[in-house]
């Protein structure tokens, strides 16, 4: 699954290191979830989408044949 | 507060295993049976033990002064993908326990091993399996 979390990250100026302490998972989670090797749990989802203060489908791009 | 002791108890036990399994080595004299490998046993539980318990101790010491480093490794082991990648793994070495348990019953059924050898490992290797179906049975009405 795509996301636009690297995109989202970026643009607000956070470290990968920042953003694993501030969602508590981490550095590689967070690097593997922005190369799109590993999909998140709904929650870890709900808890990107709330710290960036937009929807899971604004940041998790839902492909049918992905 | 047991996990806090833990360590101790741990070291606590590893000694007293380890000179008592010292102790029966030098006293038994001509030891028959379970008596010939008890003292091994206890030495090899001994030292499991006492390493175990140091390694708790020293690990519980050097993180208390280091709140920031402990913070990070409970961060690493409640981490949701490194608990995904734990359990694919274990997945995947359960699978080739089947096979490799069961060649090894095989292997040893040929090699004319003990009968009551190959019928332990038979039984452990069926309640591996049961305790399998009753964790699939048990997640299934869970999920």
């Amino acid at each position: 699954m795509k996301n636009r979390l690297e995109e989202l990250r970026k643009s607000r100026g956070i470290r990968q290191e920042e953003l694993a302490e501030a969602l508590g998972v981490s550095r590689q989670t967070i690097g593997s979830l922005e190369n799109g090797r590993y999909n998140p749990s709904i929650l870890l989802a709900f808890k990107i989408a709330r710290y960036f203060g937009a929807s899971i489908e604004e940041i998790f791009i839902y492909e049918e044949n992905a | 507060m047991f996990k806090k002791n833990s360590g101790y108890l741990s070291l606590g036990l590893g000694i007293i295993l380890l000179a008592v399994g010292l102790v029966l080595l030098k006293t038994l004299s001509n030891p028959q049976g379970i008596l010939l490998g008890l003292p091994y046993v206890c030495i090899g539980f001994g030292c499991g033990a006492f390493g175990h318990g140091l390694g708790e101790i020293i690990n519980r010491r050097v993180l208390k002064n280091e709140p920031q480093l402990q913070k990070q490794l409970d961060i690493e082991k409640n981490d949701e993908r490194n608990i995904a990648i734990s359990n694919y793994a274990k997945a995947r070495a359960f699978d080739s326990m089947l096979y490799i348990f069961g060649a090894l019953m095989v292997a040893f059924a040929l090699m004319n091993v003990d009968i009551w050898a190959v019928l332990l490992l038979a039984v452990a290797y069926l309640f591996i399996v049961g305790l399998f179906i009753f964790y699939l049975n048990k997640y299934h009405k869970e999920m």
